[in-house]
């Protein structure tokens, strides 16, 4: 479900959904709704969209191990042209640190492609920051209007 | 038409969801022997990096049976994914079905 929180000069809206990959067109569509409200242009919707639907496959890939283990809140907050994204999950710890960097820049013929999900969200984001706490994880995203 | 040379067309998103029947069938011509495969992006609105790792297989695969996975009518959004860990200069990407088949000759 979406609830609206409204702020003054701001957007800040929020979403909860099972982690399932059904879920992932879900989540696409809610962030298109944010940003256009927001006003964001195509080309940074777009690149929200995948950075978030690489996250949230991590989630339920890695963080819970499997689909429908737990739900994924997502939350975004509009304000003066910088759209931040926050992803929670109450999965195990995850450590971007323990993912294998892909090799894209030495042997294209033999890429190792381990970690290209994270490699794309910090391609297309300005900030990618994640903590775990005694209430999961939680991913913090910002992008900011070029 | 070469008959060797397989052609397919997914459509819509191919994410986490969606990318095991994709990988799915893609191998499914590898395995029955058509080692030359094109995959036409024309109705493909969105790829994920699971999307990428099922095609760098495939193809890796295909090369092993001395053929090769091409790909065609890419939208400029899907592009931009292939563009951004170098994809483009990994595989064959054509503007049309007819122009990749003729590549492999």
């Amino acid at each position: 479900m979406s609830i609206n929180i409204d702020v003054s000069m701001s957007i800040k809206r929020e979403l909860v959904v099972p982690g399932s990959f059904e879920y992932l067109v879900t989540i696409a569509d809610f962030i298109a709704e944010v940003g256009c409200e927001a006003g964001f242009d195509q080309d940074t919707i777009f690149h929200v969209q995948m950075a978030v639907d690489e996250a949230c496959s991590n989630v339920i890939e890695h963080a819970y191990c499997g689909p429908s283990k737990g739900d994924i809140n997502l939350c975004c907050d509009c304000q003066g042209g910088e759209w931040v994204v926050t992803i929670r999950d109450k999965g195990r710890p995850f450590d971007p640190d323990q993912v294998v960097k892909p090799k894209l820049d030495t042997d294209l013929e033999d890429i190792k492609t381990g970690g290209l999900g994270l490699y794309f969200m910090h391609q297309l984001m300005d900030s990618v920051e994640f903590t775990f706490g005694k209430d999961g994880n939680k991913l913090r995203m910002v992008k900011r209007e070029v | 038409m070469d008959p060797e040379i397989r052609c397919f067309a997914p459509q819509g998103r191919l994410d986490a969801l969606t990318v095991p029947e994709f990988e799915s069938e893609l191998r499914g011509h590898l395995d029955r022997g058509a080692a030359r495969v094109v995959v036409d992006f024309r109705d493909v609105t969105y790829i994920s990096s699971s999307g990428l790792r099922a095609l760098l297989t495939a193809r890796r695969l295909a090369k092993s049976q001395g053929g090769d996975v091409k790909l065609c009518r890419l939208s400029p959004r899907v592009y931009e994914i292939f563009e951004m860990v170098g994809f483009t200069q990994v595989f064959g990407v054509y503007d049309s079905v007819e122009i990749a088949q003729t590549a492999f000759s």
